[in-house]
């Protein structure tokens, strides 16, 4: 008996809390992919490359001698007017035509792919490492865990509360929702929808920059790091519901934890082709996902 | 034919007769030496120690009058540790470069798909840094040389050493999930079950994998008092800082293979490769004249210490050296004719080309972090540690 809790003290407890701050990670880069979806019917296909530019604003804000607490307040200030220009220059000018989900869905993946080249031409293909801003560990349950580990999910789960009230408590968070609801008559009760569109995609991207700077201690910043996650992030918004805050939240914990698990039982490097899996069976048995969209729940 | 015609043809013959006189008092072609590693990536710091060896011994034998006369010319090419990167520029440095000899692979599954583009191209290439014993055994190539220790040498000596140090070793394997990372973890696991050790678990991560956490449920579950892992480069940085943060390096020996830790990565790992020991064919501090001279120059050139690496590379340099003078020719048959069975000196000592499977033997030494600084802790002999010749194909 006494050897049973030893194994769930040593060998579950770290287990599950590092897949809980991979989870908040992968949820910070999934709300952000689901509200541009829920709201702008676009997928986002630049989402991943979006995360990588803020983590590189941050590595060259850095450079300069910014502290890295600095820099977090600063790179979703630095990423909104940025996805606000992408919407108002790129997206727009595709939305309105009839084919607009194989058209933005192009063009932001065509983004994804010069965006990540420009990476590779200023950076470099190297990897840049950031220190760790929290260095060192404490006990939790028993179990020795690195301290910025702990800060995530605490300030992960302070974003992913934040966003969630924002949507859904607010008066702004209510526009947004009448807009995805029904933008005609939104717009004829004076909600400037246009305006709307271009500020939750910027909203979205703020959100994918501030996942980058967050994560770049961890991964540590490169030109493909967008890719490595984005796949993931999109198999967390499916299985939870296109559009869904809520489903990405669960769908997001509930994939990490089972992704945690499962590599105590085989290779880490196969829990990824088992979430992929999980994906293809709920998109045949579900395939509106787990939650409705956005504004419709 | 008239005066004029007769004139015409006499200041032809001049003129013709002139121009070889000029040519053969022409310094003669250089031979060029392509050098395909990584200067980018997760292997730069690799690539960099290679650069730096082969520079070093390309300078001196250059300013001590060249191979038979002729200057070496180096053309650097970027193979970021990559096949698919590396086999179009192996073609390129052959086909369009016309190098005489190829070096400078690290990665082993990029130096089994180089190795494949010298056979067509009937051109010789050495590696200096790959482990995989597939590259002189089952995956050998009749042009292909190998002047560093394989997994198996490594293994033989870490193995012996383990086996007094920890009689109750109870291993988990950790390697990067390629060629390299699979032999490696095979070669010592065989070598160490052998001294009795038990293994309590395996796993290999993807190269380049940002985060080990992941992985650290398995090592947990096993419970193992040894760690033998094989990752290398910016791949062991990460591991052991993670390792560290997550609490996992007390009371575990941390043992590897001899590219895990070396001077390029070693600053950013600090306290958390302390005690870290490996097998290897080289140590800054091996009391040999020429690793005496070696190290003066290289740090005087570089400002930074040598590895492993940067050892062996510039060792491949005087080897070539010394099969072209013996051959009298950069001809392919002859220059391999002449490299099988070679001895010639080292910083490590003297290396002798077996014929057989063209994979160096020399020394192999247990060596050990301790300050920051590797300590040679045993020696095996090159005879006890290279093992069977298992190439079939020549």
């Amino acid at each position: 008996m006494s050897g049973f809790i030893d194994t769930l003290q040593f060998v579950f407890a770290p287990q599950i809390i590092n897949g809980l701050s991979i989870g908040v990670a992968v949820v910070l880069m999934a709300l952000g992919l689901t509200i541009i979806f829920g709201l702008l019917d676009v997928i986002n296909m630049a989402h991943g490359e979006f995360y990588a530019l803020g983590a590189y604003v941050g590595v060259t804000l850095m450079a300069i001698g910014v502290n890295f607490w600095v820099v977090l307040l600063l790179v979703p200030l630095i990423m909104a007017p940025l996805g606000y220009m992408t919407e108002r220059l790129f997206i727009q000018r595709v939305f309105h035509q009839k084919d607009r989900h194989i058209l933005t869905l192009l063009l932001t993946f065509g983004l994804a792919i010069v965006l990540e080249d420009v990476y590779k031409l200023i950076y470099g293909p190297q990897a840049l490492s950031v220190k760790t801003p929290i260095g060192g560990g404490s006990e939790v349950l028993g179990v020795f865990f690195p301290n910025y580990r702990l800060f995530l999910m605490a300030i992960g789960a302070v974003i992913i509360v934040g966003v969630w009230l924002l949507v859904y408590r607010t008066s702004l968070g209510a526009m947004v929702r009448a807009a995805a609801f029904d933008k005609d008559m939104a717009s004829s009760l004076g909600v400037p929808v246009s305006h709307v569109y271009a500020g939750t995609f910027a909203f979205g991207v703020a959100l994918a920059g501030l996942a980058g700077v967050l994560l770049a201690p961890v991964y540590s910043v490169f030109p493909t790091m967008g890719k490595d996650f984005i796949l993931l992030a999109f198999s967390v918004v499916i299985v939870g519901g296109l559009g869904s805050i809520k489903g990405a939240l669960i769908a997001g914990l509930v994939l990490t934890q089972i992704q945690a698990i499962s590599s105590l039982y085989i290779s880490p490097s196969w829990t990824d082709p088992l979430v992929f899996a999980i994906m293809v069976a709920v998109l045949m048995i579900r395939p509106q996902g787990l939650f409705g969209r956005l504004g419709h729940a | 034919m008239n005066s004029s015609q007769l004139f015409c043809r006499m200041l032809l013959t001049a003129l013709a007769a002139g121009f070889s006189g000029i040519a053969s008092a022409q310094p003669a072609e250089p031979i060029k030496i392509g050098v395909l590693t990584p200067l980018s990536g997760t292997y730069a710091s690799l690539g960099q120690q290679v650069r730096w060896g082969i520079e070093l011994a390309t300078k001196e034998i250059n300013d001590a009058g060249g191979i038979m006369g002729r200057k070496v010319e180096l053309l650097f090419e970027d193979e970021e540790a990559n096949p698919a990167v590396a086999t179009p520029k192996a073609e390129k440095l052959f086909q369009v470069s016309k190098v005489d000899f190829l070096t400078g692979t690290v990665s082993s599954a990029s130096t089994l798909a180089v190795g494949q583009v010298a056979e067509r191209n009937d051109r010789l290439m050495a590696t200096t840094v790959s482990f995989s014993d597939a590259i002189t055994g089952d995956k050998c190539s009749p042009n292909v040389f190998r002047v560093n220790a394989k997994a198996g040498q490594q293994s033989v000596a870490l193995a012996e050493w383990l086996s007094k140090a920890k009689p109750d070793a109870k291993v988990f394997y950790l390697g990067p999930d390629y060629e390299m990372g699979r032999s490696t973890v095979h070669a010592f696991k065989a070598a160490a079950e052998a001294k009795g050790a038990k293994t309590v678990g395996e796993v290999f991560a993807p190269l380049d994998n940002k985060d080990y956490s992941p992985f650290f449920g398995q090592i947990r579950a096993a419970r193992p008092n040894v760690m033998y892992t094989s990752v290398a480069g910016n791949d062991t940085v990460r591991l052991f800082n993670q390792m560290s943060e997550y609490g996992l390096l007390r009371n575990l020996t941390v043992v590897g293979a001899s590219g895990t830790v070396t001077s390029q990565n070693l600053g950013a790992m600090g306290k958390n490769a302390e005690g870290f020991t490996t097998g290897v064919g080289y140590s800054v501090d091996l009391d040999i004249p020429e690793n005496k001279k070696f190290v003066a120059a290289f740090e005087a050139a570089y400002k930074a210490a040598p590895d492993l690496y940067g050892a062996d590379s510039y060792g491949v340099m005087y080897f070539y050296k010394a099969a072209v003078e013996k051959a009298h020719s950069t001809d392919t048959a002859k220059v391999r004719a002449a490299m099988e069975g070679l001895a010639w000196m080292t910083p490590q000592g003297k290396k002798t080309m077996r014929a057989g499977d063209h994979q160096a033997v020399q020394d192999m030494y247990v060596t050990s972090l301790k300050d920051g600084r590797f300590k040679v802790l045993s020696k095996v002999d090159g005879a006890a540690a290279i093992g069977p010749d298992t190439c079939k194909r020549f």
